[in-house]
């Protein structure tokens, strides 16, 4: 139960939405590649969040006892869409199969700026939960002034 | 000559307690309030994780040492629409709350300077610091 702890709990908020705007910029930037080291086109990748404990200090796993269950968050997994690739009709492609179709990824990209725009203001949030609780430090700390 | 049994006058016991009692309910308005940005970090952080419930500490009901007990649980916030991954963090209401915290944070603090300020006040015996 310290201010502290806010920070830290704000800055796992942070961590996970910088991962998965990375998620989405590679998704973006691979919209279109078709061969991967695993084979076939890329896939699409998304972070799955989940509620975390922050820090692993006895002291802070005790406050955390007494105070309740406020927790930070953590990627706690990142799927793979595994559904089928898109087909596109290009005989000329070194990728095109018997029938002249290559499969694409399956990505929309309006709908990965949407998911951006909303792990950026997520960041955005976090990050003004930081300040104000810089701010209140800095007030408790003119205390002794 | 009968022996006077002493004992110390009520007021004396209690003028440290009384000279320092708003100290110490803003003290613990503080903590308070410490707990609470904490739980509204938590609902920030955690406003994207699916079936997370928005959790709040209870209001303090007075500035009495009783509240100190019930500001340590959090409980599921009520009156909120949850959404399709049975998440139902508001971010219009956390961000009024975090800017209401920080404030009334503000006000316990220059209220606690003010206190701090008077006792000094009395230790210099009135003269001006």
């Amino acid at each position: 139960m310290s201010l502290f702890g806010a920070i830290s709990i704000s800055a796992s908020g942070m961590d996970a939405q910088r991962i998965r705007a990375e998620l989405i910029t590679e998704n973006l930037a691979n919209a279109d590649t078709t061969r991967t080291p695993q084979g076939g086109p890329y896939r699409r990748k998304d972070a799955v969040f989940g509620s975390a404990p922050v820090g692993s200090s006895f002291a802070q796993t005790l406050s955390e006892l007494a105070a309740g269950p406020a927790s930070g968050v953590s990627v706690s997994r990142i799927t793979v869409d595994e559904s089928d690739p898109e087909r596109r009709y290009l005989p000329g492609h070194p990728d095109a199969d018997a029938q002249g179709y290559v499969a694409f990824p399956k990505i929309s990209p309006a709908e990965e700026m949407v998911d951006l725009m909303s792990a950026s203001r997520g960041y955005q949030a976090n990050v003004a939960a930081i300040s104000s609780v810089k701010d209140m430090i800095a007030r408790s700390i003119d205390l002794f002034r | 000559m009968d022996t006077v049994s002493w004992v110390w006058p009520q007021p004396c016991n209690h003028v440290g307690m009384s000279l320092d009692r708003v100290g110490l309910e803003l003290g613990s308005f503080l903590s308070y309030l410490t707990h609470r940005q904490e739980v509204i970090a938590s609902n920030i952080a955690n406003a994207d994780t699916p079936g997370y419930r928005t959790l709040d500490v209870a209001p303090h009901s007075a500035f009495s040492s009783v509240f100190q007990q019930a500001s340590v649980r959090a409980d599921e916030a009520p009156g909120l629409t949850t959404r399709n991954d049975g998440n139902n963090v508001s971010m219009d209401r956390e961000a009024r709350l975090l800017s209401e915290n920080t404030l009334k944070f503000n006000l316990a603090t220059q209220m606690l300077r003010g206190e701090l300020r008077n006792i000094r006040s009395a230790i210099d015996e009135g003269r001006a610091s």
